[in-house]
């Protein structure tokens, strides 16, 4: 019952992006935002020190592109965020239903994890480029504990939501410790597991960024803030885009459909 | 076996009389074991400092006074983009929610807009202001307004449509409407946008701080890096860590759960 109804009430951006008109409606106000910006930037004569002209932009865009460097940004971006999540994601799961498993266990362990992933992902860029040295190594370690902590935490939350009778009826009809794990703590837990990666990724992505301009030479913050010291705005305003049009299509085509269906497969329906 | 079982139900016992405690006694093993591993020089010490050189460094760094100014500083920053990023977002997100015109429009935008992220700001930021406060503000201010605008819209809409009307027909006018029923219905859900919003605001500050370098506790944790000083860095993560915890866990989150309880609508 309320399983239909949450399939009918998905929020509005989520069908939009389905359907063809629903993207021509998202599209329209960031086209008209464009057309703003390509009036008011040649009408007031804005020095292009200050902001480019969409010309401009588009001009830098296809330098980039022609040159390669905008790939070998992007890729080194992604590289590193998929390393850093991968391992984290890999670690962090297995050890968060470990320590969910007990209720005392957790119930010690929860302030732990709680203070660790508050400081999660940028408050650790010292100490890593000092441990790993600036560069590659650096930037993985902080992203990979933005996602581990958070996703860990959640994790454990979500091994602490599942009713006990749910593991005792399992046990009761047979199962053993190995099959309350796979097939009730587990499938119990991914939703919350899900929603942690998608914030632990959100924060390593803030991560990554911050990161590549303190610590590397290549990838996208680092384009952004070499930019900054030739005062090439034009590249600096194209990579906010190329940064921006790139989480929104990690968050709204991977990782937003990806939440929705674990929680519709396997979230818990509660009786209010 | 035996000795474990009493230590763990005398925690048990402890903690259901002092419930404070359970936030604090798991840290003891954690802290204990870092002393071993430093004491037993499995790291270099310029790797990873012990408690006792931390304890030490956060001591002479009080009594010189640098550490109370740069938490002063990072407070203060943290403080006033939150208050101007609420008082910008609410607004705003009052308006998203109430008008389906607006909703239509400033969606999109938002959207992108938030997914740019406070830090890819920064260079232009540079350009714009300067390596100063108004730089700092900004990116804090961006941080915290989003989450706000958003989790506002969520909440207006949130508040079924039958509860304006009804007010509506028993004489409110608009503004009473969107005082008594529209406000107070979204507030649970500002003060979880508040929460996310000062959550991720917390970190920007730290790589603003870090990249402008001006004060700060971020400042001072990079200012240690280029020094060398695991002690002043490490130092530094564990005041963010505590200061966040105390703000999010004592003050953030029972907010929340009262406004919940108080505002909060009761779906069946």
């Amino acid at each position: 019952m309320q399983v239909t109804e949450a399939k009918t009430r998905r929020p509005w951006i989520a069908r939009s992006v389905n359907s063809l008109a629903g993207t021509a409606m998202f599209v329209a106000p960031l086209l008209a935002l464009v057309a703003l910006w390509a009036v008011v930037v040649p009408l007031f004569q804005i020095n292009p020190r200050i902001f480019p002209s969409v010309g401009a932009v588009g001009a830098a865009a296809l330098e980039s592109i022609r040159d390669g460097t905008l790939i070998a940004h992007i890729g080194a971006s992604l590289l590193r965020v998929g390393l850093g999540t991968l391992i984290g994601v890999i670690t962090a799961v297995p050890l968060g239903i470990a320590m969910g498993v007990s209720a005392g266990v957790a119930a010690f362990l929860t302030p732990l994890f709680r203070f660790f992933s508050v400081l999660a992902g940028i408050a650790w860029i010292p100490i890593a480029t000092l441990w790993f040295g600036y560069g590659f190594g650096a930037i993985v370690f902080v992203i990979f504990n933005a996602v581990f902590f958070v996703v860990a935490y959640n994790t454990l939350l979500g091994v602490k939501t599942i009713p006990h009778t749910l593991r005792n009826a399992a046990a009761s009809l047979g199962a053993g410790r190995w099959a309350v794990l796979t097939e009730v703590l587990l499938p119990g837990a991914l939703p919350n597991i899900v929603t942690g990666i998608r914030t632990g990724l959100g924060f390593a992505w803030r991560g990554l960024i911050a990161a590549e301009m303190i610590a590397t030479n290549v990838g996208l913050g680092y384009m952004l803030f070499v930019a900054r010291d030739f005062y090439r705005t034009e590249v600096i305003v194209f990579g906010m885009i190329v940064i921006g049009v790139l989480w929104l299509l990690i968050d709204r085509l991977l990782l937003v459909p990806l939440e929705r269906s674990t929680i519709e497969r396997w979230g818990m329906v509660r009786r209010a | 076996m035996n000795v474990w079982l009493q230590c763990w139900s005398g925690y048990i016992r402890l903690t259901q009389r002092w419930p404070g405690l359970a936030a604090i006694i798991p840290f003891i093993p954690v802290v204990a074991l870092w002393t071993v591993v430093t004491e037993a020089g499995v790291f270099p010490r310029a790797f990873l400092p012990g408690p006792l050189d931390v304890v030490r460094s956060f001591v002479t760094l009080t009594y010189k006074g640098i550490l109370p100014d740069y938490l002063q500083d990072s407070l203060i920053r943290l403080l006033a983009g939150a208050a101007l990023g609420m008082a910008l977002g609410i607004p705003l997100g009052i308006l998203i929610g109430t008008s389906r015109w607006a909703h239509r429009i400033c969606w999109p935008v938002l959207l992108f807009f938030q997914a740019i992220g406070d830090i890819a700001w920064l260079p232009i930021l540079l350009i714009w202001f300067g390596f100063g406060l108004t730089t700092m503000t900004f990116v804090i201010v961006y941080t915290v307004l989003f989450p706000v605008v958003l989790n506002t819209v969520l909440g207006v809409e949130s508040v079924p449509r039958d509860l304006a009307r009804a007010a509506r027909s028993l004489g409110a006018s608009p503004a009473r409407v969107l005082w008594e029923v529209t406000l107070p219905g979204a507030l649970p859900n500002i003060i979880t946008g508040l929460r996310n919003g000062l959550g991720y605001g917390w970190r920007a500050l730290i790589a603003v701080e870090i990249i402008v370098g001006t004060s700060g506790i971020g400042f001072l944790m990079f200012d240690a890096r280029r020094a060398g000083s695991t002690t002043e860095i490490v130092l530094g993560m564990i005041i963010l860590g505590l200061l966040w915890y105390i703000v999010d866990a004592w003050i953030l989150a029972p907010l929340e759960r009262a406004t919940g309880q108080r505002w909060g609508l009761v779906t069946s």
